[in-house]
């Protein structure tokens, strides 16, 4: 422990931290959580021992939102800090049973749902989609998602990004059963090492294929294939910023949809990656749609708890959902449809909607499900 | 304490179509993924809890070819000192008795207090090799063990899991063999850098000639049942198949329910 404690010292530069407190300020889960990301900084600087640290149960409440390291001023890292604290606790092997199930789901089958990985493209079984390993030929990838592709009302998402494609003329093709997991979560749970195996193969298969150009659902695997993966000559995009730039001009989405419609930026896609503007230029670009945002929207949108492993391990709080408290705002403000552009944050977000009786209320829906209805 | 723990590498069927071979009497294995029996898993983490409790080695045992050698590694990346995977043409088509047989030769020359198994593996489901060895090693065993109490003096208190939630609790002596039941703890997971750091350590290979067998005592010649046939159970009559989306198929659901009385 004392080894990597100063590893951890050196590699999160601590020393810089002067307590400003401005990281759990920002931290949407700080104020139901015993999680004080501040205080994580001084205490892994002083404790002599970090073993009893490395079991607190609320390092799995954070969601790896990334707001306290964007809001630092001294350009620190804290959320890197609890995902290597995360790191430890997974080395040592003492972590949920459920973050367990996950990941050995991902080591396993590819995905940390546990899902057989030849059903993997079974969403699209009636699309006929071209894939690569099948000898189909696209100038894009349409890299799935694991969540879009096992989970029954998220593959409704994939289902619906396949028809606007073919809308607009965009050319893609799938790694069909090929795709595994691009690790977002993983690696985010603190399983550096499965991480880089998940990556070392998608990258293998983006070389095989000389894929140039991916486009993703979820933002997650957005983020990562984009800045984890990094590769040169890879040009990764989220699919709002592909159909923001095919209705620019001659829209080829022409229905109408007479509805009251609000916007939840998920953290992967806006605070993370500054793609705040293409979703709302998506929403508002269709006829009869009055769009309205939230107060806190854009970059100081309120998470969903969606990420960073959280959609597999419940969080040692007892304070309402986030996602709750985001639905209830939503209704409040007469929004009729939540939209949204990521495949947690609308399990989330439609777990919430369930759980304050609001189904009769408010819809949540992909923007991909939202154009479906306006083609 | 000298601890040995026995583990078997199978087939993970939850979540496949399971597609019965030529012969008849196996399942296509082609395309399933592989890792530790569930129960073993559990004996592993014991035995690495025992070990942190009261000191010694934990050495892991396996049958089987090459790849077995990744479910020993895991053992090993959990705590285990050392690995011993025992193969030989002349081992394949071992039932279970044939396979405690084996494994009673190969445990027999090490010194050991105690040995576990897990109650029973995931793909046969026999749930004989544990108290066979016993058996074959002559000394005692208790099966379906859910909790170990202690450990004093050679002799160990254990608790075993019956019918109806009672608990029988046993106080015997060692060395003996424990099969362990789910449940008992929680194992810990095994991190691919842990996996790594375990990547060089040596795994002890074993055949039939260095356990000093014959050809008849393993294998199909060795056994004492034979599978003839394995087939899917006969399709039953009174299941209905519901189909449509997710919300249509759960009203349907919530009909037949409230039909047959099974909500109000
Ligand atoms: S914002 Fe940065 S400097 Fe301020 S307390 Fe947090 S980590 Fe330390
Ligand atoms: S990443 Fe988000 S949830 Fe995690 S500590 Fe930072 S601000 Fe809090």
């Amino acid at each position: 422990m004392e080894a990597q404690k100063n590893e951890l010292l050196q590699k999160f530069e601590l020393y810089g931290c002067f307590q400003c407190g401005k990281c759990t300020g920002g931290c949407p889960v700080s104020l139901k959580s015993k999680l004080n990301i501040r205080k994580l900084m001084i205490e892994v600087l002083l404790r002599e021992n970090l073993s009893n640290m490395i079991q607190r149960d609320e390092l799995w409440d954070c969601t790896t939102c990334k707001t306290c390291t964007l809001r630092c001023p001294r350009g620190l890292e804290p959320m890197d800090l609890l995902i290597g604290m995360r790191a430890l606790s997974v080395e040592e092997g003492h972590i949920p049973k459920t973050i367990i199930e996950a990941l050995e789901g991902a080591y396993k089958y590819g995905n940390p749902w546990n899902a057989a990985k030849n059903k993997r493209s079974d969403w699209a079984n009636e699309l006929e989609l071209k894939v690569f390993p099948q000898g189909g030929k696209a100038a894009n990838l349409y890299f799935v998602c694991c969540t879009a592709a096992y989970d029954t009302r998220v593959q409704n998402v994939g289902r619906s990004l396949v028809q606007c494609f073919r809308q607009i003329g965009y050319d893609f093709a799938t790694l069909g059963n090929d795709e595994t997991c691009c690790g977002s979560e993983i690696r985010r749970m603190g399983e550096e090492g499965l991480f880089e195996m998940l990556m070392e193969g998608n990258i293998e298969s983006i070389n095989k294929y000389d894929i140039r150009s991916i486009v993703t659902t979820s933002p997650h695997c957005y983020n990562t294939i984009k800045n984890d993966y990094a590769q040169d000559g890879l040009e990764v995009r989220h699919y709002t910023q592909i159909l923001a730039e095919a209705i620019e001009g001659k829209n080829p989405f022409s229905g109408e949809m007479r509805k009251v419609i609000t916007y939840h930026d998920p953290c992967f896609l806006g605070k993370q990656n500054g793609i705040f503007d293409e979703p709302r230029q998506i929403l508002q670009s269709i006829p009869g749609v009055t769009f309205i945002d939230f107060d806190r929207s854009r970059e100081n949108s309120l998470c969903c708890e969606g990420g960073g492993g959280r959609m597999w391990v419940e969080s040692s709080d007892q304070g309402p959902r986030l996602a709750e408290i985001r639905v209830q705002d939503a209704v409040d403000m007469g929004a009729e449809i939540l939209a949204t552009a990521c495949p947690f944050c609308l399990l989330t977000l439609e777990d919430a909607v369930k759980t304050t009786g609001n189904e009769e209320k408010l819809r949540v829906m992909d923007i991909s499900e939202i154009l479906v209805e306006v083609l | 304490m000298e601890i040995i723990v026995c583990i078997k590498r199978v087939p993970k069927t939850a979540e496949a179509d399971l597609v019965i071979d030529k012969t008849e009497r196996d399942i296509e294995k082609e395309g399933l993924v592989f890792d530790i029996n569930e129960w073993d898993n559990y004996a592993v983490e014991e035995a690495i809890l025992l070990k942190e409790k009261y000191g010694g080695t934990v050495t892991a045992i396996s049958m089987g070819p090459e790849e077995v050698n990744e479910t020993l590694r895991r053992a090993l990346a959990m705590g285990a000192d050392q690995a011993i995977r025992l193969t030989d043409p002349g081992f394949e088509g071992s039932d279970g008795y044939a396979i405690a047989r084996v494994l009673s030769r190969a445990i027999n020359p090490l010194a050991y207090d105690l040995v576990l198994t897990g109650v029973q593996a995931e793909d046969d489901g026999y749930g004989q090799v544990g108290p066979t060895l016993a058996e074959l090693l002559g000394i005692r065993h208790v099966a379906i063990v859910n909790q170990i109490e202690g450990i004093e003096n050679g002799r160990a208190r254990v608790h075993r899991e019956l019918e109806g939630g009672l608990d029988e609790v046993i106080d015997l002596e060692l060395p003996a063999v424990l099969t362990i039941q789910t449940g008992i703890n929680e194992p810990r997971y095994v991190s691919i850098i842990g996996i790594r750091k375990v990547a060089q350590k040596e795994i002890k290979v074993l055949g039939l000639q260095d356990l000093g067998m014959k050809l008849e005592e393993a294998g199909e010649p060795g056994s004492m049942t034979v599978v003839e046939k394995v087939f899917f159970p006969p399709v039953g009559e009174g299941a209905q198949m519901l189909e449509g989306t997710m919300d249509e198929i759960s009203d349907k659901v919530i009909a037949i329910l409230k039909e047959k009385g099974g909500v109000a």
